[in-house]
């Protein structure tokens, strides 16, 4: 049995980087060779994200204009600025940022565990439970628990489910896969049946939700994704190098000391916990995860996705999906997760071609 | 993944225990349909029902009973297609999780009957047949034109193109369905899937397309045999792999887009029928086809009754109950596997 698609396996990694070439090192705990491409593409990528989180702030009737800005920051300003900064842009510009490197960070972690480009978290049930959450919290049974935490609640039962329905836990990506297609299906059956048991205006806001949206962020929401950021994607670029050696074959990687079932294990808890603080902060957005490795992948032009630059582009994805929506340029009230969907889902299409004419894949 | 046994092909043997086992599923069906007949808000006696069937009057009890009929007849094509694409699906793309989701038909039905429904005030009632079957084509087009490379079509390109229409689809509906309450409220009854209230011309509207599909997947099952050997030895058996891929996807599209069209987009019907009946069967395509096509109609029709059981005196959506017997049903079949990977 095997996963819908699995990448070559690939050749050994080169020898261990000469001793000329820069590393960086954090005690023995961390070390990562600086290739110089990646460098590159990594300090233009994070330079767009500023740019294009300058002009979030500074465009439209609401913008602070940009010499203002530096100074609203540090917050030397009037109370408009402040307001605009504080309540209606910043916590939105924040969480895009966060919710698109965890998700970023998470796919990555995702296509390198399952050895599948289509390894996201989504495939084990994590939106499609958040959604059913949503759901029932917000409509079936309002007023117990707030929607967002409805779907927190929702994301991490599909994932026990998951979990449990295995057998092996999280070792095994293949069972992985296929118990999260089950756990999914009946997540959405079930969202469908709320549907159709609501008034239709209920059911339209959820059905809006559901999509993933950046509207009405407060800093409560871009504090829950950024601690799990800032703790996580450190564990995650650790167990990265670790997982190479995981890819190299479970014998190979037990013989050199990374334990491979503990550190499938623990790649996938770390995803999990990235994702779901997304899902908790923006609502199930669809196809960062999936998309920004596979970006990543190609600019890196490294075998393996560089799971930084996968943070980085996710952010980066996030924040255009979303300056675009506040530009209203497909009208203005569309959730941003439908625009990921949208330019992920061309991207991927965009992928084939391109394949399709090298002549590859 | 595939293991060729060295003994030479048990067919008779396999025959004379099958041919029963087919007489007994066929058995089942019929039972099934009846107490479909009989089940519901008014439940009927079955000697009753078979009055009705065979000599109606125009009895309290005989006008329920012909009432539901339509419903029933409805199911029992709608599941034997749905089941019969599934198993031409994962013939085709060599992939054990083939469903008519794979190649973006489902999405492709949704996103024509949206459209209809939002643009131009079309797509309630019949006139979804006439929007769900071009969908459907264009989705299968669409998917076939993204997955074949200079080599060829390739099972994993067929996936991950499926993948992307399909994606891309979602986004469409859901956008138009954001902006377009009175499209919305049309589409989130059709798309939970149910044979509820369903129009008797329905049957006859879609009645064509089904049996196009499946006369196809009549002349499908000893290529797909042969497919699922790989491309090259396919080739060498003299099997014409890609006339086999454009007849089976004409097929899927075919059957999907009818039943789909008819009872809206169900899950797992196509997914974990041809698995269930692979245990009994084995991988051959000349019985899978048919005893797939049987157990979907009881599967479809079965889970539509106890969706009026369990809620009665309401009832719960086909598609809901499909999902929720389909998923552990498929986590059985992961737990039993040995090496998953």
């Amino acid at each position: 049995m095997t996963a819908p698609v699995t990448r070559p396996a690939r050749s050994l990694p080169a020898a261990p980087p000469a001793p000329s070439r820069p590393v960086l090192r954090l005690g023995s705990w961390l070390s990562l060779p600086l290739r110089r491409r990646l460098i590159v593409v990594g300090s233009v990528a994070l330079l767009g994200l500023l740019v294009l989180s300058l002009l979030t702030l500074a465009l439209g009737s609401l913008g602070v204009p940009l010499p203002d800005l530096a100074r609203a920051v540090l917050g030397d300003s009037d109370a408009r600025t402040q307001f605009v900064l504080n309540v209606y842009r910043g916590p939105r510009l924040v969480t895009a940022i966060g919710a698109g490197a965890a998700l970023g960070v998470s796919g990555a972690l995702f296509q390198t565990v399952t050895r599948n480009p289509l390894g996201s978290p989504d495939v084990i049930g994590l939106g499609a439970g958040a959604s059913a959450g949503a759901a029932t919290f917000g409509l079936l049974l309002p007023g117990i628990l707030p929607t967002p935490v409805g779907a927190l609640v929702g994301a991490l039962v599909a994932i026990g489910l998951v979990y449990l329905g295995t057998g092996r836990g999280f070792s095994s990506p293949g069972r992985m896969i296929l118990v999260g297609i089950g756990v999914s299906a009946m997540a959405t059956a079930f969202v469908q049946f709320v549907l159709t048991r609501v008034q239709l205006q209920e059911a339209t806001a959820l059905a809006a939700y559901l999509s993933g949206t950046l509207a009405d962020r407060s800093w409560g929401d871009a504090s829950v994704v950024w601690v799990a950021v800032v703790v996580l994607v450190p564990c995650a670029v650790a167990l990265g190098r670790r997982l190479d050696l995981v890819e190299m074959g479970d014998d190979v990687a037990d013989a050199l000391g990374a334990r491979s079932t503990a550190t499938r294990t623990l790649v996938v808890l770390t995803a999990i916990g990235l994702s779901t603080a997304a899902v908790a902060s923006a609502g199930p957005i669809a196809f960062v995860a999936l998309t920004a490795p596979q970006v990543a992948r190609r600019l890196a032009r490294a075998p393996g996705a560089s799971i930084v630059l996968s943070g980085l582009v996710g952010a980066l994805l996030m924040v255009l999906a979303d300056f675009v929506v506040q530009r209203g340029v497909f009208g203005s009230q569309l959730p941003v997760g439908l625009l990921t969907a949208l330019l992920g889902g061309v991207y991927l299409g965009y992928l084939l071609l391109r394949e399709w004419k090298k002549g590859t894949l | 993944m595939l293991l060729l046994s060295a003994r030479p092909a048990p067919t008779r043997a396999r025959a004379t225990r099958l041919l029963p086992a087919l007489a007994l599923a066929l058995g089942l069906l019929v039972l099934v349909g009846l107490v479909s007949v009989a089940v519901g808000t008014r439940s009927v006696p079955l000697d009753t029902v078979w009055r009705a069937l065979t000599d109606p009057s125009s009895s309290f009890d005989d006008t329920v009973v012909l009432s539901r009929v339509p419903r029933t007849v409805l199911g029992l094509l709608s599941g034997a297609a749905l089941a019969t694409a599934g198993v031409i699906m994962q013939g085709l793309t060599r992939n054990p999780l083939g469903d008519p989701g794979l190649l973006g038909i489902g999405a492709g039905s949704a996103a024509a009957i949206v459209t209809g429904l939002a643009f131009f005030g079309v797509g309630s009632g019949q006139e979804r047949v006439w929007l769900a079957l071009p969908g459907a084509l264009v989705a299968v087009v669409a998917v076939f034109a993204l997955g074949s490379g200079r080599r060829g079509v390739t099972p994993v390109r067929l996936v991950l193109a499926g993948a992307v229409v399909t994606a891309v689809l979602s986004a469409y509906i859901q956008a138009v369905t954001l902006t377009h309450p009175e499209a919305f409220d049309s589409y989130r009854f059709w798309v939970v899937g149910s044979l509820a209230g369903r129009d008797p011309a329905l049957i006859v509207e879609t009645l064509p397309y089904l049996v196009a599909g499946f006369v196809l997947a009549l002349v499908l099952p000893s290529s797909l045999n042969a497919l699922a050997l790989g491309d090259d030895t396919a080739t060498a058996l003299g099997a014409t792999v890609g006339r086999t891929r454009l007849v089976g996807a004409l097929a899927t599209a075919l059957l999907c887009a009818g039943s789909t069209a008819a009872v809206g987009p169900i899950a797992f019907i196509g997914l974990a029928v041809p698995h269930v009946v692979r245990l009994l069967t084995g991988a051959d395509h000349r019985w899978l086809l048919p005893f797939s096509a049987v157990g979907g109609a009881v599967l479809l029709v079965s889970a539509d009754v106890l969706g009026r059981v369990v809620a009665s005196p309401g009832e719960l959506q086909v598609g809901v109950v499909t999902a929720f017997l389909g998923a552990p049903v498929l986590l059985l079949a992961v737990r039993r596997m040995r090496g998953a990977e």
